[in-house]
C-alpha cells in the first residue's frame, strides 16, 4: 500500500497537526505522546477532518466523502450501533459481504443474535474488529484497539489481529502507545510530536531510539520447543513460553524491570534463563537507572542503591536473569 | 364536537402535522455545518417569547381568506383561519419551539462517533441519518411531540385570533372555560374542563419525561 497524506488543521484551542508523510507499507504504526495529533491524522485519512490531501495506491481522495473511501475504522471505544444486533453491526456497511468467515475467524459466531449492551468488553471489541473487516475495507485504521484490556486478554487480541489481517491481507495504520504492539503489528512508524512528524522508520529502530528505554525486543530461531537462539549471539539459548506449534524465527519482548542482573553466577533460581552478559551503558539519573547489556542487547531497570551495592560498571562481567514467564512472544518475523 | 375531543383532535393533528418539519428543523441545527443554523433557531424559538395574541394575529394576516395563501388554501378546501384548521395551525407554531428543542436534545445525546462509523462503513449522510440519528434519538422525538401537544392542549391566544371561538369548531377547552367565565351557572361546568385539561396537560409532561430519563440512561449503559 502506498500512502501519501498532508493534513493542516488549525484548531481554535491551539492544537494543530501539520504533517506529511510518504510511505509503502502495509502496516504503518503510528507513535506520540497524547496530544500529538495522532487520532486526527487516522481522521483526516478518514476524510472526517478537512484540509487533508489523501492519496492510497496513488488515487486522490482528496475530494472523496468518507462513506466512499472504502476504509475500516477501529478505536479503543468499540461504537457498536446499540439497536442493531451482533449480526445487523456486522452487516450494516452497504459493502458488507458473507459474515461467516470473519465471524468464525473472531470467534462471534454464538453472539450473532445478541444485542450489543449483552456483550462483554472483549467480545465487543472483537465485534467492532469484525464489523471493520466484514466491510471489506481497503485500509483498516486502528485507533489504540487494545487501550484498557488486561495484560492476557491484550495479548490473545494482538496476536488475533495479527493473524487475521495477515489471512485477509488488509494494510493497517496502528495508533498506539504501546511499543509492543506497534512492534508486533507493523513494519514501518512514524513519530509525531506536537502535532508534527518528527521521525520515521522501520518500527522496531524507530522505537528503540526513541519510544521507551523499558522494553527490550529480541529475535531468534526455535530449534526446540520454548527454546528459541538468540540472534547476534555466541549461540546463546532462551526459554520462553511460546505458543504450541511455533518453528523458525520469532520476536520476543521483555520489560526493563523484569529483567535481573547479578554479579556472580546464581545457582538453584527457578527462573529458566540466566545469560552471561558484559555491561555496556549506563543510562540515567536520579533513583532508577537503565543499565544496557551485551549480548543478547538487555536494558536493564535497576535502582542506583542496587546499582552502587552491586559496583556496576562499563565493562564488567555479569549474568542476565529472566524469567521465561515474563517473556512475551511478539510474532514470527 | 365538544370541546374535550375537540383539543385533543386539534392539539394531536399539530404534534403529527410538526414532526417532520421540527426533526428536520432539529437535525438542521444540531448536525449540520450549513449557514444560517443560529438564524433558523432563533426564528424558531420566536413564538415562544412572542404575545400568543401577536403570533395569531401574525398567522390571520398569512392565512386570511384575503392573501395569496389563505385564497389558496380556502378554494382547495382547507381555510384556516376561523375553521378548526386555523386552531390547528395556532397549536402547531405556538408548540414547535419545545418540540424543536426536545428533538435537538435527543439528538445531541446521539454520539456523533456513531455516525463518523456510519460513514466510514460506506453509508451516506442520508442513509445514516434513518439508519442511526434517527432510530437513536426517537424517544426523544416522541417526548418532544407529547411536549407540543400539552402545549398545543392548553392553548388560547393564538386560537382565538385565528380561528374564533365557534362552539362546536373552533372552541377547544381553553376558549371554553373562556367563555364560562360569564355564563350564569358556568363554574361547574369551569370545573371539569380544568380537571380534564390538567390531567391530559400531566400525561403528556409525565410521559415525557419518563421517556427521555429511560432513553438516557439506555444510551449511557449501551455506550
Amino acid at each position: 500500500m502506498k500512502l501519501e497524506v498532508e493534513v493542516r488543521v488549525k484548531r481554535p484551542s491551539g492544537f494543530g497537526l501539520d504533517a506529511s508523510l510518504h510511505c509503502d507499507t502495509d502496516a504503518l504504526g503510528v507513535v506520540g505522546p497524547s496530544g500529538s495529533g495522532k487520532s486526527t491524522l487516522l481522521d483526516a485519512i478518514a476524510g472526517l477532518e478537512r484540509g487533508a490531501r489523501v492519496a492510497l495506491d496513488g488515487v486522490d481522495l482528496s475530494g472523496v466523502p468518507t462513506a466512499r473511501r472504502e476504509l475500516g475504522y477501529v478505536s479503543q471505544d468499540p461504537i457498536l450501533f446499540p439497536h442493531l444486533s451482533v449480526r445487523g453491526n456486522l452487516r450494516y456497511s452497504p459493502r458488507a459481504g458473507p459474515i461467516d468467515g470473519v465471524a468464525s475467524a473472531l470467534k462471534i459466531d454464538h453472539l450473532l443474535d445478541r444485542m450489543p449492551r449483552h456483550l462483554s468488553g472483549g467480545e465487543r471489541r472483537r465485534v467492532a474488529l469484525a464489523r471493520a473487516l466484514a466491510s471489506r475495507p481497503r485500509l483498516l485504521l486502528l485507533d489504540e484497539p487494545f487501550a484498557g484490556l488486561d495484560e492476557t486478554r491484550r495479548r490473545d487480541a494482538l496476536s488475533l489481529l495479527d493473524e487475521v489481517r495477515r489471512r485477509l491481507s488488509v494494510p493497517i495504520i496502528l495508533v498506539s502507545h504501546r511499543s509492543d504492539e506497534i512492534v508486533a503489528l507493523t513494519d514501518w512508524s512514524i513519530r509525531l510530536e506536537d502535532g508534527k512528524v518528527d521521525a520515521s522508520g522501520p518500527s522496531a529502530s524507530l522505537l528503540r531510539r526513541s519510544e521507551t528505554l523499558v522494553d527490550n525486543f529480541l529475535s531468534g530461531v526455535v530449534h526446540a520447543p520454548g527454546r528459541v537462539l538468540l540472534d547476534g549471539t555466541d549461540g546463546i539459548e532462551l526459554s520462553a513460553m511460546l505458543p504450541e506449534g511455533v518453528r523458525g524465527e520469532v520476536r520476543l519482548a521483555c520489560y526493563a524491570h523484569d529483567v535481573m542482573l547479578a554479579t556472580t553466577e546464581p545457582r538453584d533460581l527457578s527462573a529458566r534463563n540466566v545469560l552471561p552478559v558484559t555491561v555496556s551503558q549506563i543510562l540515567g539519573e536520579g533513583d532508577l537507572l537503565l543499565i544496557e547489556v551485551e549480548s543478547p542487547r538487555l536494558r536493564v531497570l535497576v535502582t542506583r542503591d542496587a546499582a552502587e551495592t552491586l559496583g556496576l560498571r562499563v565493562g564488567l562481567r555479569a549474568h542476565a536473569i529472566l524469567k521465561a514467564t515474563s517473556i512475551v512472544y511478539l510474532g514470527a518475523s | 364536537m365538544s370541546s374535550i375531543p375537540l383539543s385533543l383532535t386539534v392539539a394531536v393533528t399539530a404534534a403529527v402535522l410538526s414532526l417532520p418539519p421540527a426533526v428536520a428543523a432539529a437535525w438542521y441545527i444540531e448536525r449540520t455545518k450549513l449557514p444560517g443554523r443560529d438564524a433558523l433557531k432563533t426564528l424558531i424559538l420566536l413564538p415562544l417569547v412572542l404575545p400568543p395574541v401577536v403570533v395569531g394575529y401574525l398567522l390571520l394576516r398569512v392565512f386570511s381568506p384575503r392573501g395569496a395563501l389563505g385564497a389558496l388554501l380556502d378554494r382547495a378546501g382547507a381555510p384556516v383561519a376561523f375553521h378548526w384548521l386555523g386552531a390547528v395551525v395556532a397549536a402547531a407554531v405556538v408548540g414547535f419551539p419545545l418540540f424543536v428543542m426536545a428533538v435537538g436534545q435527543a439528538m445531541q445525546a446521539v454520539d456523533p462517533r456513531y455516525e463518523a462509523v456510519s460513514k466510514i462503513l460506506g453509508r451516506s449522510s442520508w442513509s445514516t441519518f434513518f439508519r442511526v440519528t434517527l432510530p437513536l434519538s426517537w424517544p426523544g422525538i416522541v417526548a418532544g411531540a407529547l411536549l407540543a401537544l400539552a402545549r398545543g392542549l392548553g392553548e388560547f391566544g393564538a386560537t382565538i385570533v385565528v380561528a374564533g371561538r365557534i362552539p362546536g369548531e373552533t372552541e377547544t377547552i381553553s376558549l371554553k372555560i373562556y367563555a364560562e367565565l360569564d355564563a350564569p351557572g358556568g363554574e361547574a361546568r369551569i370545573a371539569g374542563l380544568v380537571a380534564a385539561s390538567v390531567a391530559l396537560c400531566l400525561v403528556c409532561v409525565v410521559a415525557s419525561r419518563y421517556l427521555e430519563r429511560w432513553y438516557r440512561s439506555r444510551l449511557e449503559l449501551e455506550r
